[in-house]
């Protein structure tokens, strides 16, 4: 499927879902509303409407004027697969570290995380650096907002008994 | 009066008055250079300090930091694509390509010279205009702030990207994600987690959007490295390079003098506009969003040309313009000096030593400023896959910082997805953000109007200022689908 059409297909879907399902389901109208004042969904569904039509109008262009090709995307040459892969290796990422946040505390997730990344762009040069980066500067700062803005980080039920 | 200004003079030129300006200004440079630190939170850091200060010292050191932060915003806009704060985004678009051709420090120096001068022109509406200014904003009521607010937003939308209808998309986008959280009768909207009951903030947004994707980017396609940004020491702006900036300059400081004197208008707004009005009239327009210096000089005049003037409202009406005059009136009281028509009487000493701090302080920038520029760009030399963790290592701990809320972290990495994923479509980021900062104030306004008008929808075309604003869209919108055509027509012909 050519990209604008595939463009415009989730942008009506997104918008109509939003119209349709989210916007009756979880914008709550009140009892009462004072005056003439406009009830609370009237502007969500007013945008969501508009952004279906924005859509469709889009689906309408890319069906009915073919526009030049979009210059293709700057790659190391991988296949979609493989980039697919490390797309949903980083979302894991992300979900662990959001996860490992109250079993090993703020400092050793955003350590691992940090490690994670660097790894999963594909450096392995610069070890002394990486080894800084991983762990010296999740500690530098931790030290920094806590000493200058008195931040409290969450400690992991894990380590705890570390003190961090 | 002149005896007066002589003295206030004499009063602001002491060194620990200069000392805390540039304290103040080194500060919020730093603090806007830092990506989820914002200068809300330097100018609220630094509030507690003021109490042991006098009155003028302790606005100065308020108002140097707010200078600082907000151009310190382009220094991590320019140098790792992460504005340091929302008004710094339009600085980005051009800024970080140019670092990318290795003119990291002549976009850094236009960005300097542009607020420098947009400061100045600033401070000077301030000193000249602040009682006329206030009067004319004060009677701009719902329907007239509604339509401004469209007109800046179908603006935005029409010079970010390629497509008028991909800047509609992604504006949509960005109204509709205002809209989380309560609304003004008290109906939590898409209050899917508690979390979302109090809204999303603006930071791990604006963050999330505009810096993680470089990192999923970065993670997923391993694009061939680029080459080192240049050092700073060969890439001084030229003068014919000033000089062709100088007219998108001087209309970008009167753009954020005039918005800024509008409370709840502030330098994001002003940026964006002046850099649609700046690629809409300049001859380099189709350069703009690829490295041009003119779009950085626009956006970061206007931005810096909104601070002094956001101090307008707050000195003549007592009204803060933005969340940071906001906290400025909160320091007047601390101090026990009430900011309004009053204050020109009972404290006329102490306004004119603010309105001569003001200007020292718009040279001070430039000095703070050059000497900041040579310490951030060594982060030009740093490799990319260091860099960029290191991007979102400083973005989890300072979005965490604010609201020491993990639910802030999550929105951050789930806002970079969203990037990611607009970028793969081709939907531009700028008119979404704009829409989003811009979008409870929208909806605001629009249900106001409606109220006050009896559910009246023909009360947003009831006054000339409205009717102005109405012809500007229709403008704005002609010119952009007549420039689309344009260029498709051009494209056609060449594929031929």
């Amino acid at each position: 499927m050519p990209k604008p059409v595939l463009r415009g297909l989730i942008i009506v879907a997104f918008f109509a879902l939003t119209a349709f399902v989210l916007v009756p389901a979880f914008v709550p109208r009140p009892a009462f509303i004072p005056g003439f004042a406009p009830p609370p969904d009237m502007w969500p569904r007013t945008v969501s409407l508009a952004g279906i039509a924005l859509g469709a109008l889009a689906l309408l262009f890319a069906v009915t004027r073919p526009q030049a090709d979009e210059p293709p995307l700057e790659t190391d040459g991988s296949s979609p697969a493989r980039m697919t892969g490390r797309f949903a290796g980083l979302m894991l990422a992300f979900v662990l570290f959001l996860v490992a946040i109250p079993l090993l505390g703020f400092l050793v997730s955003t350590m691992l995380l940090t490690l994670c990344i660097v790894l999963m762009t594909g450096e392995r040069g610069h070890r002394i650096w990486i080894a800084l980066l991983a762990f010296g500067a999740p500690i530098l700062l931790q030290l920094f907002f806590n000493s200058a803005l008195g931040t409290q980080f969450p400690k992991g039920v894990l380590t705890k008994p570390f003190g961090f | 009066m002149l005896n007066e200004i002589l003295s206030a003079l004499v009063a602001v030129a002491t060194l620990q008055n200069l000392l805390i300006m540039v304290a103040g200004i080194w500060g919020g440079v730093i603090v806007g250079a830092i990506p989820g630190m914002t200068g809300t939170m330097a100018v609220t850091l630094a509030l507690p300090f003021t109490f042991y200060m006098d009155p003028v010292p302790s606005i100065l050191l308020l108002v140097a930091l707010y200078k600082g932060s907000t151009y310190g915003g382009s220094v991590s806009a320019i140098l790792i694509k992460t504005p340091g704060t929302a008004s710094a985004a339009c600085t980005a678009l051009d800024g970080y390509p140019l670092a990318q051709q290795g003119k990291a420090g002549k976009a850094l120096n236009m960005a300097l010279y542009s607020s420098v001068t947009g400061d100045f022109i600033s401070n000077l509406s301030l000193i000249f205009f602040a009682a006329p200014l206030a009067v004319l904003a004060l009677r701009i009521g719902p329907p007239e702030f509604f339509m401004l607010m469209l007109f800046a937003l179908t603006t935005v939308a029409g010079v970010s990207g390629s497509s008028l209808l991909m800047g509609l998309v992604s504006a949509a986008l960005g109204l509709l994600l205002a809209t989380v959280g309560e609304d003004m009768y008290g109906s939590f909207r898409f209050a899917f987690t508690p979390d979302m009951q109090a809204g999303l903030s603006i930071a791990p947004v604006l963050i999330g959007l505009f810096a993680l994707p470089e990192l999923i980017k970065l993670v997923v396609m391993r694009a061939a490295k680029k080459e080192e940004a240049a050092t700073l020491g060969a890439q001084h702006v030229t003068r014919a390079e000033f000089m062709g900036s100088l007219k998108s300059i001087l209309k970008g400081s009167v753009i954020g003098s005039v918005l800024g004197a509008i409370p709840g208008i502030g330098p994001s707004s002003a940026a964006f506009f002046s850099y649609g009005e700046a690629q809409r009239s300049s001859k380099n327009g189709a350069n703009f969003g690829k490295g041009e210096l003119e779009g950085i000089a626009a956006s970061e005049s206007a931005n810096n040309g909104a601070c002094g003037a956001t101090m307008i409202p707050l000195l003549a009406l007592g009204v803060p313009g933005d969340v940071i005059t906001g906290v400025m009136l909160g320091a007047f009281m601390i101090q026990g000096l009430t900011p309004g028509p009053l204050l020109f009487q009972t404290n006329i000493h102490e306004v004119y030593m603010l309105l001569i701090g003001m200007l020292v302080s718009s040279v001070l920038l430039f000095f703070a400023g050059k000497a900041t520029m040579r310490m951030f760009a060594k982060v030009s030399h740093i490799p990319q896959t260091l860099l960029t963790p290191l991007v979102l290592l400083l973005c989890i701990f300072g979005i965490y910082s604010i609201a020491s809320s993990p639910f802030d972290v999550a929105v951050l990495l789930v806002m970079g997805v969203v990037g990611f994923g607009m970028f793969l479509l081709n939907i531009p980021a700028a008119p979404f953000l704009i829409a989003f900062i811009l979008g409870p104030m929208l909806e605001e306004n629009l249900r106001r109007a409606l109220a006050i008008s009896r559910g009246e929808p023909a009360v947003l075309l009831s006054s000339p200022i409205t009717w102005v604003f109405a012809a500007l869209i229709v403008f704005v919108l002609f010119i952009t689908v007549r420039r689309e055509i344009l260029k498709s027509k051009t494209e056609r012909r060449v594929a031929q």
